[in-house]
């Protein structure tokens, strides 16, 4: 600490060499009345200018880690620093320096648009125009209108101005999108994307597998308080030796057991649709291709395709039954 | 590290400004701060005009009746805003997850919290002052120059207390909607025992002890005085504004204290039977 307050004595920062992770997690704990363990030694980094999705099922101890990076809450044990603060200690020169978009903040009936983004940004030394800020949300022909009068979709627009009207170099976004019809949604994902090419960096949290997929530049996956797995939305699940699904359907009169194919595919009996996840493709289609050209048979709906994002997390999430 | 003050005064006002804004676009306050004392006022004047009261007992002699009441019914518009405002407002916006957003900003709740009082207490005193505006040329009111300065000291140092008190209640309770019962049950039943109604002449002692103990009996005979020419010196009552600066410091304590060991509740968690915040006490390595 002393360190930091010497450097925060020069010029108003603190010691935070440029390649240093905007977010450092290291081995945190965080149990609740000392039974449910929400997080049970959380690793993770967050590079500057890097946009991380972080997703998990609902009670995965997805909230209490970002609520503890924003400050909100503190930890048990473990390491922490988010752009070089312990965030635990709710600083206000960090507090200066991030944004929080919440599902839960709750706002004045009666004050209008303009006047929340003029007023909540007031305290950030650098606050972005609140004209400025309601046209990046898509809220300018809103911005005399009182809260009570948006609709959800806007009132969620002006939670995300509120987070951005600070001008923040690092942005929490709690289900940003929730709620949200397809335009809305899309807008607020260029939005998200104009952000992040600004250099910011954004740690979102969603559900919306297409959400991570558009957006992420990397994805971790949280259940029951652990890292179970992270990487770029196209990469995830390599690991776990996945890196191709071959389907088609299984041509009239031809058992499973007649095809040459390795074990571990798996029958859709309705559509009679073959499912084959595979590392090698290539190989795996070569005796299944001779096969069907031999018999001069049409393998329908064949298809090699990627897991989604969604498959993989699925995968990943499934509870052991 | 700590911002220059300048910016902080800049800030607590605009904060200010906008707390007054939002109060005066909100129906229940305006009704309740402003329009219902007028009422009050105007109707019983009229319906006891001529009668005259010992509004400060036998030593102050009588006084016509809307000498006493309209001093008295300013304390009640200048409760309605500090004391049921403040507490039904910071309850509501706990509930709303207000004040977690504001934990998220840079902005120190002492500032947002601070704003909140000044916002209520500048208030309730403008409803006073309207009051009075009607009451002087309408209904014969007399307002004694050598005894302003006591009235503005009474009426600011009872606005502070109010609403520190305001603060401390809203800190104590759990949720918004136990806020509105316990802002009415604190405040009505003390109302009709302060002599904001009828002077407390006249009523047994267990009722005047119990008066004597709360603040809003030495606001409301503070006040009074003020109004009544024979009583005090310049209308000074020592002895009520420390009862008042006593029962303020007690605001400010409970609500200080709890204010920092239960910093962010009301963010609905607790109704959804979810894990309290803060539930553990932890520390975070400082690595």
């Amino acid at each position: 600490m002393i360190a930091n307050s010497l450097a925060v004595a020069g010029n108003g920062r603190p010691a935070a060499p440029h390649d240093e992770p905007a977010i450092q997690v290291a081995g945190l704990r965080k149990s609740y009345d000392g039974v449910v363990q929400a997080l049970d030694g959380v690793d993770l980094q967050v590079r500057r200018g890097e946009l991380l999705a972080l997703l998990g099922p609902n009670g995965a101890g997805k909230t209490t880690l970002v609520e503890i990076l924003e400050g909100h809450r503190e930890a048990d044990g473990g390491d922490v620093r988010v752009l070089g603060f312990a965030p635990g200690r709710r600083e206000r020169e960090f507090r200066a320096r991030i944004g929080i978009v919440l599902q839960e903040e709750g706002l004045d009936p009666a004050i209008t648009v303009r006047e929340a983004i003029e007023l909540y940004s007031a305290a950030y030394p650098h606050p972005r125009p609140a004209d400025e800020v309601a046209e990046l949300v898509g809220l300018s022909d809103r911005r005399d209108a009182r809260v009570h009068t948006l609709s959800g979709g806007q009132r969620r627009r002006l939670d995300l101005a509120l987070g951005i009207a600070g001008d923040p170099e690092l942005l929490f976004l709690d289900e940003p999108t929730t709620g949200f019809d397809p335009a809305a949604r899309r807008q607020s994902w260029d939005l998200i994307a104009r952000l992040r090419a600004l250099g910011k960096t954004i740690l979102l949290t969603t559900h919306y597998m297409d959400e991570a997929q558009h957006l992420a530049d990397r994805v971790a996956v949280i259940a029951n308080g652990r890292m179970i797995a992270e990487g770029t939305p196209d990469t995830l699940g390599r690991g776990a030796g996945e890196a191709a699904v071959v389907a088609f359907r299984l041509p009239d009169g031809v058992e499973l057991a007649d095809l040459p194919l390795p074990p571990g595919a798996e029958l859709e009996p309705r559509e009679r649709r073959l499912f084959l996840r595979t590392t090698t493709p290539t190989r795996d289609l070569a005796p299944l291709l001779a096969w069907a050209a031999e018999r001069d048979t049409e393998l329908e709906g064949l298809t090699v395709g990627r897991p989604s994002l969604e498959d993989v997390y699925l995968q990943l999430t499934e509870e052991p039954t | 590290m700590t911002l220059p003050s300048r910016s902080d005064l800049a800030l607590l006002r605009r904060w200010v400004a906008a707390r007054i804004r939002l109060t005066l676009r909100n129906p229940r306050a305006l009704l309740f701060t402003f329009v219902f004392p007028l009422i009050l006022v105007t109707v019983f004047s009229a319906l006891n005009s001529g009668d005259r009261v010992a509004a400060m007992g036998d030593a102050g002699g009588k006084v016509p009746f809307a000498q006493f009441y309209t001093p008295s019914i300013g304390i009640f518009g200048l409760a309605s805003a500090c004391y049921t405002g403040v507490v039904l407002g910071i309850a509501s916006a706990r509930d709303a997850g207000l004040l977690k957003r504001v934990r998220g900003t840079p902005l120190p709740m002492s500032i947002y919290l601070g704003a909140w009082l000044i916002g209520a207490a500048l208030t309730g005193i403008a409803a006073v002052v309207l009051l009075f505006a009607v009451a002087v040329p309408a209904l014969g009111v007399h307002v004694y120059a050598r005894m302003l300065p006591a009235a503005l000291v009474t009426l600011a140092l009872g606005a502070a207390t109010l609403a520190a008190l305001g603060l401390a209640v809203a800190s104590l309770v759990r949720t918004a909607d136990q806020a509105i019962p316990v802002a009415q049950l604190t405040f009505l039943p003390l109302s009709f025992i302060s002599g904001i109604f009828y002077p407390l002449q006249g009523a047994p002692d267990w009722v005047v002890h119990l008066a004597h103990f709360f603040p809003l009996f030495h606001i409301v005979n503070a006040f009074d005085a003020c109004f009544v020419p024979q009583t005090t010196v310049g209308g000074w009552s020592a002895n009520d504004l420390a009862a008042i600066a006593v029962w303020g410091v007690i605001g400010l304590v409970v609500a200080a204290r709890r204010l920092r060991t239960e910093p962010v509740t009301g963010d609905g968690r607790a109704r959804r039977g979810l894990p309290r915040r803060d539930a553990v006490a932890g520390h975070v390595s400082r690595g």
